[in-house]
């Protein structure tokens, strides 16, 4: 398989489908919540987004586009680079909160349940052969 | 809790009183930081460095520091939706965080906002720094910050009946921690004894009884024996490692705390009998306590009522060995000291001018100290203000007992 463009409409697809085949509610812990990460100073001169909305821990949409995202309880921004890092497994996303390369926009208390199921989410995301 | 609770208090009329007055000064949003504040209106102790924002209409917002944030939100009447950590995180220190949640309400609107500066004697006080001053100046766009702390204290001067209901249970409380202290010093069972333990008997035994906290930030329950009762001026007595000694007075004040309600009274003792000197001093505390107890009523002010106890003081002979002071401030767990307003002649001190009101609550609290004589008593217990009368909220005996 040809390595996706990162945030393509193709990755996009495989993210869904890889999540969908390897997360399930259980590992999911069941929770309904969504969250958009924005990513600033992408390499086109634009700002994307990457979008997930899950249901009792059942996804129900995934989006990537460069327009205004979906409402979501989470928005997650940084730069184009960092979020890349953590695609490819180079840096962890909590340790990208910690030390304010990424801002969280929603309630902590409620970001606190999400922490580990972001973080299997972005370990089915690196698996995934993609081009920066 | 239902109104039909004896603890029952009305907090989102609370907030609608505090918003009601934030429209009469023009003031969008208040953005409470002190630990009274956060007492007041949210109904959880909040231990942590925590901010309530309330805006001009609607529900208020409380913040605190994310270890204790789900902890306060399964305690306080404040929806889930309205209860946030701060974390140091980016986009989730509480500067950024609050002044997010103000900048999104306020939609580019300029924007009044009231804040709590000013100082205290009370360290848990929690006055905005201004290091956060500074911070929100610049974070909140286009935003003007004027001290507005005035509009709580004058609500929360007056109690209602389920605040006061509150401090009796606490000071129910806070006499099953005398009962406990004098059955274990009874009999001899004050020997090897020391003022810790005394301190950690009667934390025991309140809070078996349901005490959520032995509050005072002066080391918990405040215990002293021998000379240590005799301070000169001295009110403040964390207990220490020192034994009980045959012939030491003993000065024993407990806290509690119920539903954030306080409890707080002071008993005393003698080791092992008084001296006919020990007794004179005794009989000279009981008499300004007793006399004090009976002047407290509505319609008076603290420079009123020391004046007539100092000149009772001076006509017994013992003038010299009273601090003259006869009450400090008392209110949700985080307000202490202050009586009143801030409105005397000294800023953020009591206004010795203040007139009592009814319902008004405060600790009656006196200290009679001879240092040369090694011997000193406190006496300290709520007080409700009616309009003819007090009312004391500890009903544990007025006395200075002799322990054999």
């Amino acid at each position: 398989m040809t390595a996706l463009t990162y945030l393509s409409g193709p990755w996009r697809d495989e993210v869904e489908k890889r999540l969908k085949a390897d997360l399930s509610p259980e590992k999911m812990n069941f929770i309904s919540s969504s969250m958009s990460n924005i990513y600033t100073n992408c390499p086109d001169g634009k700002n994307h987004f990457l979008f997930f909305q899950f249901e009792a821990g059942i996804f129900k949409t995934v989006l990537t586009g460069t327009q205004e995202p979906p409402k979501a309880e989470f928005r997650i921004t940084g730069d184009y680079q960092v979020f890349a890092k953590i695609s490819r497994s180079e840096l962890g996303s909590q340790k990208a909160l910690m030390t304010g390369k990424l801002k969280l926009k929603g309630n902590m208390i409620k970001a606190l349940k999400l922490a580990s199921v972001a973080d299997r989410i972005n370990k089915v995301v690196a698996t995934i052969d993609a081009q920066y | 809790m239902t109104q039909t609770d004896p603890y029952f208090i009305n907090f989102p009329s609370r907030i609608q009183g505090i918003q009601e007055k934030m429209a009469a000064q023009n003031i969008d949003f208040y953005l409470g930081s002190r630990l009274r504040t956060l007492s007041w209106v949210s109904d959880v102790f909040c231990p942590w460095r925590s901010f309530v924002v309330i805006p001009a209409q609607g529900m208020p917002a409380l913040f605190s520091f994310v270890i204790d944030a789900a902890r306060i939100a399964d305690e306080t009447w404040i929806d889930e939706d309205h209860v946030f950590g701060f974390a140091p995180m980016g986009g989730q220190d509480q500067i950024e965080q609050i002044a997010d949640y103000i900048n999104d309400l306020a939609r580019g609107k300029k924007v009044r906002i009231g804040i709590e500066s000013g100082m205290s004697n009370y360290l848990p006080e929690g006055n905005i720094t201004q290091y956060e001053y500074e911070k929100y100046s610049a974070a909140i766009a286009n935003c003007e910050l004027v001290n507005a702390h005035t509009i709580i204290d004058s609500l929360a001067m007056i109690k209602d009946e389920g605040t006061i209901n509150r401090f009796k249970e606490a000071s129910r409380i806070v006499d099953i921690g005398h009962e406990a202290v004098y059955d274990a010093l009874k009999d001899g069972g004050w020997k090897g004894m020391t003022e810790t333990e005394i301190g950690g008997l009667a934390g025991y035994a309140m809070r078996k009884a349901g005490s959520e906290f032995e509050w005072s930030f002066t080391g918990g329950n405040e215990i002293a024996s021998g000379y240590r009762t005799g301070y000169t001026g001295g009110a403040c007595t964390p207990a220490t490692r020192r034994e009980l000694h045959l012939g030491d007075p003993l000065m024993v004040d407990i806290h509690s705390m119920y539903k954030l309600g306080l409890g707080d009274h002071s008993h005393n003792y003698f080791i092992g009998g008084a001296t006919d000197r020990q007794r004179w001093h005794a009989d000279n505390f009981l008499k300004i306590v007793t006399q004090t107890l009976a002047t407290y009523r509505a319609g008076i002010s603290p420079c009123d009522l020391a004046e007539k106890m100092m000149d009772l003081a001076e006509a017994g002979g013992f003038s010299d060995y009273m601090v003259p002071g006869f009450e400090h401030g008392i209110g949700m767990m985080g307000d202490e000291w202050r009586i009143g307003l801030n409105d005397g002649p000294f800023p953020y001190w009591t206004n010795p001018e203040h007139i009592y009101q009814e319902n008004e609550v405060l600790i009656c609290a006196m200290q009679y100290a001879c240092p040369e004589e090694e011997i000193g008593f406190r006496y300290e217990n709520p007080i409700v203000l009616h309009q003819d009368r007090c009312e004391a909220l500890s009903k544990f005996r007025l006395s200075v007992d002799d322990i054999d």
